[in-house]
């Protein structure tokens, strides 16, 4: 009997030992991917355009892990549209996975992400100062009396001109000190007959001249409260797109669709002039070999608006800090680079060509130094002159919005449509969709 | 050295099962193991090539899908007239560009929201040197280093079909991006004129997440185009690298209809599923790494370490069951071993299991009835033996009676009536005792009395020359004699040792030593030459005996029969000096 027992022990043993064989191991190994522990000491910079912003964000780098070598600093470069994809995309669907620590957004479009997002920035008030940067910047990178943005470049305008084509068709630099929209069409024919080359060169897509010409008269596309579409009664609005059919109609511009055939059309000489934002300057000295040709003078004004100056805005951005791991190593790299270090301004600005909007940093040599490449002219302190007169306004936050529209309507009156009934079909179209 | 042989003798039987059961224990946990190692391989194999035929073709699914939208996308732009107005016309006044542009722009938007699921740019170039990309960052090439790419004049060679190219940026140091580009001319269908060509570039990061789920540890997948250059894959050390290797492994599949097949790649040993995506005219290969994927799978260590524990175990139980089993049987056989020894009355233990038991009975049952059946025999052969003697004894010899009654008549006639009367009555006493039951024992008076009886006649007949005299010890007239042991001596003295001699004595003396009841007959005759008592006594020659059939032979055997071996006779003998016999019985003083 014990016998028996013992034989049925010893099979029961031997089959469930056969039996543990089979199914063990079967544990897959979910492996620890994108567990970012270390996400503090390594930051990702979002930017747009390698000749202005990533450089000046190299040179900020450098500097910056000269002193902190454990910082890994990943600075990505996307087109400013899909930035803005890529964050919309990321904010709304309300997860940090995959979105920087830094990120560069354009003035225009700022508040509309600070107040829809405001908890995915990081507020920087006790990083940085915001009366230490140029006043007209406070607007869009703050919201409820805390800083937000540390503001970057300016968006200060001037007119880009090719001083040998102007001298072909018999103008000189100081022809256009104090000239209107229309006196420059009429200079662009002239060039045109004379060179053969365009004034100006457009893009269908982007009405930033419309944007500069309006902020010259103090006028936006909202009233003062940011809000309300100010369109159907904006008289320097209405001459803006006056002035923009009368460049199509006198037949002096060139077109392009993106940046690439922008900045192509530039350093290829087919444009006589290039009225824009200050930023464009690295690219325009990019092509070395039209060293001299270039210079700068102040952006002409509207005629029939005696509001209008000879200085705007366009563009111009500011960096934001996203609130996710990582914050506080990018703000203190921003706040230490951009916040606060002058020497890097200078170096920005005699390397790159980028006019900060740090106060401290005006005061500087580099500030004042003549530009050969612009034929000894002193094109910051000109900058710096016409940054003074910039009317202020409140971009507030559907510029986009109400740009989209205004796109559609121009090309409707640039096909013959009356241009109160296309500023009131607009007016009401942004009525609608803003609401 | 003998004593361990003899030990391990004793152990053969159990030493051969053990050994026995130790190589089958362990050719089974071996082949066992064996069998479901390979059988799980196997298993794992077929399973492993069937749900990754599966997840193959799902990821073939995607990839059309990507491609559907793609050939949407390029029909669209090719059917856009704008596009076409705008890749084919001369520069005209701003207006009508502006407008071109703006129309362009617009209707690239719609195109791109065919593939806007996925992260691609679309480029147009036209032959009038216009061009517009969606995605600046995809192609970082000016137009005309475009033009002179291969992946251009491939695309124009063949303007009918859409095409799929690797290419790698590898002049900007910042975005050494891969990018897979579909590339199509763009053709006026009526005429065939080739008025610009279209990109559309996927990075191959975002081309890999068509697959890169279904992908892990020793499960890689890896996209060839027809050149068998791998133009996107997993693992990313693999990328742009030419793997013609793969490619023939791939067209093998695909032209054999295989499953799979298992190949040595860069030094492992890989299973390999592949299929083909013709519209892309590349090779999606699966490549599955043996080592990683099995050793998930069947743990060799740990399955050896089972067996090893299970063996271990087996042997242990083997040991003891064995042990106990053939323990008895030893023992037993041990025990058989001595049966010769104590005359078959080596009984063995029993013990052990019920066979051994049964066994133990059995044989001592049978050593009962060997020893019982030997006692009958002995018993058989003793009374066989008595009735011999009382044959024998029962046997007077008609010339004694006839000789004894001769010499009454002759008495008689000589008027010695008293002798007579004592002659009859010595006879009378003779025959009484020899007639009466022979196994029976008398007390050494009542042989006495007997003796004087033989004696007295044989004097009455023959004179009284030969004086027979008779020294009794008297503790030994009480001792149990069996009938007529002394007669045939006296009988043997009177008749043959006074052959030459004519007168002499016979002395009859009794005694008790040691124990041992003495009986000797000696004489002064004649003697025996060379003696030696079998001879004499024992021998074929021995004589017919005188008054019955009881011989000295006869006597010495019964004797050894009724006493045992260390009883029994001794003569001693010299010529001329005369014969000593002694006789040495147990002193029996009792009845029984």
């Amino acid at each position: 009997m014990k016998k028996t027992f013992a034989l049925l022990l010893m099979c029961m043993l031997i089959l469930s030992a056969c039996g543990a064989n089979g199914g063990n191991k079967n544990t897959a190994d979910t492996g620890n991917a994108g567990g970012n522990t270390e996400a503090a000491k390594e930051i990702t910079i979002w930017a747009w355009d390698p000749a202005f912003n990533i450089a000046a964000l190299e040179v900020a780098k450098a500097q910056y892990t000269a002193a902190n070598p454990d910082v890994k600093i990943n600075i990505v470069e996307y087109a400013q549209n899909d930035i803005i994809q890529k964050l919309n995309t990321g904010l709304n669907s309300g997860t940090t996975k995959g979105l920087p620590n830094i990120v560069l957004i354009e003035d225009y479009r700022s508040q509309g992400f600070l107040q829809s997002y405001k908890d995915s920035f990081y507020d920087l008030s006790n990083s940085i100062k915001g009366a230490d940067f140029a006043d007209y910047k406070s607007g869009p990178t703050s919201l409820d009396g805390k800083q937000y943005g540390i503001p970057f470049d300016s968006g200060v305008t001037g007119l880009y001109v090719r001083t040998d084509y102007l001298e072909q068709a018999g103008y000189k630099l100081s022809d256009l000190q104090d000239i209107t929209w229309n006196d420059y069409i009429e200079i662009g024919k002239k060039v045109k007959d004379k060179t053969g080359k365009a004034l100006i060169t457009l893009d269908p897509n982007d009405l930033g001249l419309i944007r500069m010409m309006i902020q010259s008269a103090g006028s936006w596309y909202l009233t003062e409260d940011g809000k309300t579409p100010n369109i159907a009664d904006n008289a320097a609005l209405k001459e803006a797109f006056e002035v923009y059919k009368n460049l199509t109609d006198s037949n002096v511009a060139n077109v392009h669709a993106d940046w690439s055939q922008f900045v192509a059309a530039l350093n290829n000489g087919d444009v006589a002039s290039v009225p824009t934002g200050n930023w464009i300057t690295p690219s325009i000295t990019a092509a070395a070999d039209q060293s001299g040709k270039w210079a700068v003078a102040p952006l002409p004004k509207l005629a029939g608006n005696d509001k209008s100056v000879h200085a705007s805005n366009l563009g111009g951005s500011s960096w934001y800090v996203m609130n996710v791991d990582g914050k506080e190593t990018a703000a203190d790299f921003m706040a230490k680079t951009f916040g606060a270090d002058t020497e890097m301004y200078q170096k920005l600005l005699t390397d790159i060509g980028v006019i900060g909007t740090f106060k401290a940093a005006a005061s500087g040599e580099a500030y004042g130094q003549a530009n050969e490449f612009f034929g000894g002219q002193k094109v910051v302190s000109d900058f710096a002159a016409w940054t003074e007169q910039i009317p202020s306004v409140n971009y507030g936050v559907h510029t986009y919005a109400i740009e989209d529209i205004l796109i559609v309507e121009m090309q409707n009156y640039l096909n013959g449509k009356a241009i109160d009934k296309v500023l009131s079909d607009a007016q009401a179209q942004a009525e609608s969709q803003i609401k | 050295m003998k004593a361990f042989w003899e030990r391990f003798k004793f152990h053969s039987l159990f030493i051969k099962i053990f050994i026995v059961m130790v190589i089958s224990i362990i050719a089974v946990a071996l082949s066992a193991s064996w069998t479901t190692v390979r059988m799980s391989e196997r298993l794992f194999m077929g399973t492993f090539s069937i749900t990754n035929s599966k997840v193959i073709s799902q990821i073939k699914a995607n990839f059309e899908s990507f491609h559907y939208s793609i050939v949407t996308a390029t029909n669209n732009t090719q059917l856009s007239g704008t596009i076409k107005s705008f890749l084919s016309e001369k520069d005209s006044t701003s207006q009508a560009m502006l407008r071109t542009y703006y129309n362009m722009t617009t209707q690239m938007k719609r195109i791109q929201s065919n593939v806007d699921r996925y992260e691609v740019g679309i480029k147009i170039m036209g032959e009038n040197g216009r061009s517009y990309a969606t995605n600046t960052n995809n192609l970082l090439l000016t137009d005309s280093e475009l033009n002179k790419q291969k992946l251009t004049q491939s695309t124009l060679a063949e303007p009918k079909r859409l095409m799929y190219h690797f290419y790698q940026e590898n002049n900007q140091p910042t975005s050494q991006e891969s990018v897979i580009v579909a590339s199509k001319a763009l053709m006026e269908r009526t005429t065939g004129d080739i008025y610009g060509s279209l990109y559309i570039t996927i990075q191959e990061g975002d081309f890999k997440s068509f697959y890169e789920s279904f992908v892990s540890t020793g499960n890689d997948v890896a996209i060839l185009n027809k050149e068998g250059q791998i133009v996107s894959s997993n693992r990313n050390e693999l990328l742009g690298q030419q793997a013609t290797d793969l490619l023939g492994y791939a067209r093998k599949i695909e032209q054999e209809g295989l499953d799979y097949v298992n190949v040595d790649f860069r030094g492992k040993d890989l299973i390999v599923l592949a299929d083909v995506l013709p519209s892309y005219d590349f090779y999606i290969v699966n490549l599955i790494d043996k080592q990683t994927a099995l050793g998930q799978m069947v743990d060799t260590k740990m399955v050896a370490l089972f067996c090893s524990a299970i063996v271990l175990v087996a042997l242990i139980v083997v040991f003891l069951i064995s042990r106990r089993l053939t323990k008895s049987l030893t023992l037993l056989s041990r025990q058989m071993s001595k049966i010769t020894e104590r005359n078959f009355h080596n009984y063995i233990t029993v013990t052990g299991s019920f066979e051994f038991q049964e066994l133990g009975h059995a044989y001592n049952y049978m050593l009962d009835e060997l020893n019982d059946y030997v006692d009958k025999l002995v018993l058989t052969q003793k009374e066989q033996r008595n009735a011999e003697l009382a044959a024998l004894q029962h046997q007077i010899n008609p010339h004694f009676l006839y000789n004894t009654l001769a010499s009454v008549n002759f008495l008689v006639q000589q008027g010695s009536k008293d002798k007579a009367v004592q002659t009859i009555h010595a006879l009378i006493s003779m025959l009484q005792h020899a007639l009466s039951n022979v196994s029976e024992t008398i007390s050494m008076a009542e042989e006495l009395e007997n003796l004087k009886s033989y004696v007295f006649i044989n004097h009455v007949r023959y004179g009284e020359r030969i004086r027979v005299n008779f020294f009794v010890s008297p503790d030994c007239t009480e001792a149990r004699v069996p009938k007529l042991i002394i007669q045939p001596f006296i009988e043997n003295a009177f008749f043959h040792a006074f052959n030459r001699k004519n007168e002499g004595y016979i002395h009859v003396l009794a005694s008790q030593d040691a124990g041992m009841l003495i009986l000797e007959v000696v004489d002064n005759g004649d003697g025996m030459e060379n003696m030696s008592p079998e001879r004499s006594l024992f021998g074929p020659e021995s004589k017919r005996q005188l008054f019955n059939g009881i011989g000295i032979k006869n006597v010495h055997d019964r004797i050894i029969l009724l006493y045992g071996k260390e009883y029994g006779i001794t003569i001693t003998s010299n010529i001329n000096e005369g014969t000593a016999i002694k006789i040495r019985l147990p002193l029996i003083t009792t009845q029984n």
